[in-house]
């Protein structure tokens, strides 16, 4: 739950609010906290998928956006963008040193979260069309090699195995398919 | 840049998903600190995996916030001046963070001095390959069908590169229940082996639980495998963090989320 500071700051824009926060601002970082975790939370619960543990990671991740906030540099890129690859990272971290290779490939192929299990956010519902429409326009090879590297939290040469296609062709699918995600999302900038 | 070096260009989409470990993103992040090109287009990338992270935004647990917000006034922020040139986010892990003092969080039973005797050594090559021989033995009783078959290959293996590890380091201790466990952790590994013997039986419906407890919170490290003839097989656990202890609980069979009663063992494992 926001609390009062929060919602004084709800009109901010995150990367506002970020730059408080690497003055020390405890009531800007729980508006970007309140801001950014459902997007944390989501990502690393895919990754990570046991509720429990992505609960601590995501912690972890909002941690570190505290501590690292002083280091963020706006011109390189906007601030959700700086968050959510943090919570990537760290929900890739903790899968692939916690999961032998083997158990993960037992268990490879990417499923999505039942979303009956959570609570989705509206905002997730609109960019969730979004981007379900631009990975219906990728390949379904591009798609799956997307979808295994970042939900499944794969690398590419995880991925090429779980495939069975050469890791080049795995290289090329997820570059050449993130462009064609980036131009029909509209997030170049 | 692009034509003398297309094998590393072609990876920029495997960087942006963190889709790659160890050398292999050494090798494009010194690349991409020579490519203006590369690191433009590695910003617009990242941009496109945020909203694939929105698209999967929830609702997140209730005191996640609060929480978060409660760890960071007792943490210590980064200067802006160490800021890198390269790298846009934070370096990866191996830094102290005020989530240990989180208040509730470690059920730690304080352990009787003399209830137990933990004696950190290296392993002896002749102990290693008597461990190995448990496995393999407890393999072949496990091996009744084609797909137990794979799944206990790929666990011998994984006790295998524990027990092979450098700094391979074994704690043997006396539970006061009755019985002995024996541990081998490789903190390089993250990883543990576990074996038990004389462990007091137990009544129908209730099994052993081990777990991993410390500033990262009580992770279930897996349930004990019924005893043969008074021996535990060995157990392999991974996900072994700074300052954790191992602890064993008694639980419902199919085991618990949490610990549900008081460790009968609590062994310090630090390296």
């Amino acid at each position: 739950m926001a609390g009062p500071a929060a919602q004084r700051l709800a009109g901010t824009a995150l990367e506002g609010l970020l730059r408080s926060v690497a003055r020390g601002d405890q009531a800007a970082f729980e508006a970007v906290c309140a801001r950014a975790s459902p997007a944390v939370y989501g990502v690393v619960r895919n990754v990570v998928r046991d509720p429990a543990q992505a609960e601590e990671v995501a912690q972890e991740v909002l941690l570190e956006v505290w501590r690292a906030a002083p280091k963020f540099e706006p011109g390189r890129g906007s601030a959700m963008a700086w968050v959510t690859t943090i919570a990537h990272r760290r929900a890739v971290d903790r899968v692939r040193s916690e999961q032998r290779s083997a158990e993960r490939q037992r268990r490879a192929a990417w499923y999505p979260i039942a979303y009956d299990e959570v609570a989705e956010t509206v905002e997730a519902r609109l960019d969730r069309e979004r981007v379900r429409r631009c990975l219906g326009a990728l390949t379904s090879l591009q798609r799956e090699s997307v979808t295994l590297a970042f939900y499944g939290g794969h690398t590419f040469r995880e991925v090429a195995e779980l495939l069975g296609v050469p890791e080049g062709t795995v290289k090329t699918r997820l570059r050449d398919g993130l462009i064609r995600l980036r131009d029909c999302l509209g997030a170049d900038r | 840049m692009r034509l003398r070096r297309p094998e590393l260009h072609s990876l920029a989409g495997a960087y942006a998903l963190n889709a790659m470990t160890g050398a292999d993103r050494a090798r494009f992040e010194r690349h991409l600190a020579r490519c203006p090109a590369c690191a433009q287009e590695q910003h617009s990338l990242r941009e496109t995996t945020a909203l694939l992270a929105a698209a999967v935004a929830v609702e997140p647990p209730a005191d996640l916030v609060e929480r978060s917000v409660a760890a960071a006034a007792r943490t210590r922020q980064l200067p802006s001046a160490t800021a890198e040139a390269g790298t846009w986010w934070p370096a990866r892990r191996g830094h102290r963070t005020g989530l240990g003092h989180r208040a509730g969080r470690a059920h730690r039973t304080p352990v009787p001095r003399g209830a137990w005797q933990a004696v950190p050594r290296r392993l002896p090559h002749a102990l290693a390959a008597a461990l190995l021989a448990v496995a393999a033995a407890s393999a072949v009783i496990a091996v009744t069908a084609e797909h137990r078959l794979g799944a206990a290959q790929s666990r011998d293996q994984a006790i295998a590169e524990v027990l092979t590890a450098p700094d391979a380091v074994l704690v043997t201790s006396r539970v006061k229940a009755g019985g002995t466990v024996t541990v081998v952790t490789s903190h390089r590994d993250h990883a543990l082996v576990f074996t038990a013997a004389g462990l007091p039986r137990l009544p129908f419906g209730r099994c052993y639980e081990l777990w991993l407890m410390g500033p990262r919170g009580d992770r279930s490290a897996g349930m004990l495998p019924t005893p043969h003839r008074g021996m535990t097989s060995p157990v392999t656990a991974t996900g072994l963090a700074a300052g954790d202890w191992i602890g064993l609980t008694v639980e419902p069979a199919g085991g618990s989320a949490h610990p549900t009663s008081t460790p009968i063992l609590m062994l310090n494992v630090m390296a």
